[in-house]
């Protein structure tokens, strides 16, 4: 596929899944099953990965940190 | 961050809170261990903040947290590798009675309220197949899809050269392509989470 120069490649396909091609490369999916299919693949799995979700540390964690932390004073000096 | 660099108890709690999601969602990924993820999460926050007037402000503050939450991460999974013990037994081992002496032991197989949290967040199909990836790979496709940087800032942010960050990610994702259309073919596309 890659021998190919009108095949799309690996980063053009990344931003025809996030909906960034030029329309001028876009065109080219409706004429080339082979890019076609790599692209519906490719964007599959991008869209599983930002749609992850983001997890929060337990209840208390920004506490436990700031237990740790010296806090600098503008003279220099720490506090904790 | 001028206020956080000048001292500020309020301006410290701002920058955990903002960043406390990101950083522990990394590393959880990362090392798949809640309890462990925190502990790292931890330690990177306090290296950041008790190191911030080294923070240089022509760098994303993002990138320099992600580096050494990224870090910590790398440097528990090498420990972790070197560490690894053989479910016989040590290898140093010569008699059944030593080999039985320093066997691992499962114990209990039921899981603990925290390992069904665990499980319940990172169960699913994609999620496996993360954790399937090298630990380089899973952190460049962690930044570029789930935090959205742009290749330039994961290879500033990982120390790599770009062409490796592009590598990287393209492997990682053509990985899980893999991973995932196996475990469509195994279980079938109504089975799929």
């Amino acid at each position: 596929m890659t021998n190919l120069p009108m095949h799309l490649t690996t980063d053009e396909i990344e931003l025809w899944a996030q909906g960034l091609l030029p329309a001028a490369r876009t065109m080219h999916l409706a004429d080339c099953s082979l890019c076609r299919v790599e692209a519906g693949r490719e964007r599959k799995v991008i869209l599983e990965l930002v749609q992850l979700p983001r997890f929060a540390p337990a209840a208390g964690f920004a506490d436990r940190v700031m237990a740790q932390v010296r806090i600098p004073t503008p003279s220099g000096d720490f506090t904790a | 961050m001028a206020w956080a660099k000048q001292g500020h108890d309020a301006a410290f709690r701002e920058l955990v809170r903002r960043y406390e999601r990101p950083v522990f969602s990394l590393l959880y990924r990362m090392v798949r261990d809640r309890a462990l993820a925190e502990d790292l999460a931890q330690e990177t926050f306090i290296k950041v903040l008790n190191g911030i007037k080294s923070y240089r402000p022509e760098f994303k503050f993002s990138s320099w947290i992600f580096k050494i939450a990224n870090n910590a991460a790398i440097d528990h999974l090498r420990r972790k590798s070197l560490d690894t013990l053989s479910l016989d037994g040590s290898p140093t081992a010569q008699t059944p009675e030593q080999m039985h002496a320093t066997a691992l032991q499962l114990g209990d197989r039921a899981e603990s309220p925290l390992q069904q949290v665990e499980n319940r967040e990172l169960g699913t199909a994609i999620e496996h197949a993360i954790a399937r990836l090298r630990p380089e790979y899973r952190s460049c496709i962690m930044l570029r899809h789930v935090e959205g940087y742009s290749y330039e800032e994961i290879a500033e942010t990982l120390d790599l050269p770009l062409g490796t960050v592009k590598t990287y990610i393209h492997r990682a994702r053509n990985e899980l392509r893999g991973y995932l259309e196996d475990r469509m073919d195994e279980t079938g596309p109504r089975a799929a989470p």
